[in-house]
């Protein structure tokens, strides 16, 4: 009767299903619930490998198996490759970001001219600067490098922009009335007001240009996770496909759980919530 | 006046609107115009056409996609509308599976705390994955289809729409829910009359908000594996380090997702979220 009403739904009494209805509770029969249909879908599509089959596999790229006392596994090389490449195209293309967010966010003649390259740099898909990027430097660090620093560089100024604008006229106007040293303005009103907005641009600039990474790498590479996905895809091994596949799902989500959504909740503290936060995320990254 | 920040409210209170709106059409044109410029000095100075080609250089290009390549025989009168269209039917069949997809989750997740906890991460996890994960997959489980793209484009766009929509859900009007109770309207009738339009520009707006992202993966799809579309050009002339085309395809690319977020989608979205504009004035 009751379907379009939603009611107070009353607590269950054993400690068990209490557990099960909580939040974690719900989260992890998800992921049960996940791996099941995963070895139910094996059954019907032999070329999907089973959840066993990629963990062996990941076992052996992690510890090197039956080498793992002579030498290390794949893995490790691989992702060392691709996360200094990672880094240093996130440094670049942050601080670029970063200083044309706020000559954008300062300057409304700035803005005018040069608002709508960003905007098109922004629609820009990663791909697209991978291919550019090869075809100029060949293969090599340069590509995956500038295909991370082109594809985050928009994320972050048109955040930061955003953020720069934000503080209010009359907040400068008060500070300057009132005789707040530059210092302390600088401080608790440039900073306190734009931290959020750098962060969130940040967030947003790494979960997309991650994506950049692998994709160039598995265009143009000899090493790193792009690089060792394509290698099992090519040699028709799904196993050690799925597996890397998971891996670096794994990593952009645990970064993003663990690192970045905790930064930017605490620069963020005064004004928004956690799922306020999650919004924004597929807001802007959409 | 002159460098001093003015916001459009301020402005049009002053009375210089107009000549500001003006001043801002220039700023705008000089912008582009600086950019075709500054492009134009760098391919002069690069002075290679396989690494930057010269605006002009790509215009030639751009003809040739439109309208065939006038030097060779087989002349087969321009590529663009067969591969954009292949695109765009893409996108658009995309975004039926999305929110078949994410409809049904937006509403249990809108109705119901246990089912909002359950799907909760999936959906955060769904959302965060990278794009290549999807065109890689859809290619492994079809091969070279027309569903791998169609349906990476649905599971791309489909947690959006389910946060969207679990979003209007939770913003149905309560009362109007009791008082078509009161009078006896069917359950049948109250969601027919009450829960879907106020659902649907929900459901819009998460097309919307994912239609760049999926715009962006339905390429991604097209460059691993398809036999037409922007992204499959793309590829193709890559492959044939063709700079000037590969350029050309990329502006034609950008130049027509703007232009359908822009012109066709805030319209719509304007259209279907226009009784909540007069509910806000009034």
């Amino acid at each position: 009767m009751t379907t379009l009403i939603q009611e107070v739904e009353p607590e269950p009494d054993s400690a068990i299903k209490r557990w099960l209805v909580s939040d974690r509770g719900a989260t992890l029969s998800a992921a049960v619930l996940f791996l099941v249909m995963w070895q139910l879908l094996t059954l019907f599509a032999p070329r999907v490998p089973t959840p066993w089959a990629v963990v062996k596999i990941m076992w052996i790229e992690v510890t090197g198996g039956d080498y793992g006392s002579v030498r290390k596994g794949e893995f490790w090389n691989h992702y060392a490759a691709t996360l200094q490449r990672y880094a240093y195209g996130l440094a670049i293309g942050f601080t670029a970001g970063v200083l044309v967010g706020a000559l954008i966010g300062a300057s409304n003649i700035a803005r005018a001219l040069i608002s709508d390259t960003v905007l098109v740099l922004l629609a820009l898909p990663a791909f697209v600067w991978a291919f550019l990027t090869t075809m100029w430097f060949g293969i090599g660090w340069q590509a995956p490098v500038l295909t991370v620093a082109f594809t985050a560089f928009p994320f972050v100024a048109v955040n930061v922009a955003q953020g720069v604008r934000a503080i209010t006229p009359d907040l400068r106007h008060m500070s300057t009335a009132f005789g707040v040293t530059p210092v302390k303005r600088f401080r608790h009103l440039i900073l306190a007001g734009i931290t959020g907005y750098v962060f969130a641009g940040l967030r947003f600039a790494m979960i997309v240009s991650w994506n950049g990474v692998l994709l160039s790498e598995w265009f143009n590479g000899q090493v790193g996770v792009g690089f060792r996905t394509r290698y099992w895809f090519d040699a028709n091994r799904y196993p050690g496909f799925l597996g890397w596949v998971i891996s670096f799902i794994i990593f952009v989500v645990a970064l993003d759980r663990l690192v970045l959504t905790k930064l930017q909740a605490r620069a963020f503290r005064w004004r928004k919530t956690n799922d306020e936060l999650d919004k924004d995320l597929l807001t802007t990254v959409g | 006046m002159a460098g001093v920040l003015v916001d459009s409210a301020e402005a049009s209170a002053l009375g210089t609107a107009a000549g500001l709106r003006r001043r801002r059409y220039l700023a705008l044109a000089t912008g582009w115009v600086g950019f075709v410029a500054i492009w134009w000095l760098l391919s002069v100075w690069v002075n290679s056409d396989a690494r930057l080609p010269s605006p002009g250089r790509v215009w030639d290009e751009v003809w040739i996609i439109f309208n065939g390549d006038p030097t060779n025989s087989r002349n087969d009168g321009g590529i663009f509308w067969n591969n954009f269209l292949a695109s765009v039917i893409r996108v658009l069949l995309g975004f039926v599976v999305g929110v078949a997809m994410g409809t049904p989750l937006g509403f249990l997740m809108g109705r119901n705390r246990y089912w909002r906890s359950f799907l909760k991460s999936p959906v955060m996890i769904a959302g965060s994955i990278p794009g290549l994960t999807y065109a890689v997959m859809v290619l492994v489980v079809f091969g070279i289809s027309f569903v791998g793209p169609v349906l990476a484009i649905g599971l791309i766009s489909m947690p959006y729409i389910a946060i969207n929509v679990a979003e209007g859900v939770g913003g149905v009007d309560k009362g109007l829910l009791n008082m078509s109770r009161s009078f006896g309207r069917s359950e049948k009738q109250m969601f027919r009359d009450v829960v879907v339009p106020s659902v649907l520009p929900f459901i819009f707006a998460g097309v919307r908000l994912s239609f760049s992202l999926a715009w962006k993966v339905g390429q991604l799809t097209e460059v691993f594996g398809a036999s037409q579309g922007i992204g499959f050009q793309i590829r193709r002339n890559f492959q044939l380090f063709n700079m000037p085309a590969v350029i050309a395809w990329i502006g034609l690319f950008i130049i027509f997702m703007l232009v359908l977020e822009r012109f066709v989608l805030v319209r719509i979205e304007r259209k279907l979220f226009r009784w909540r504009q007069w509910e806000r004035e009034g």
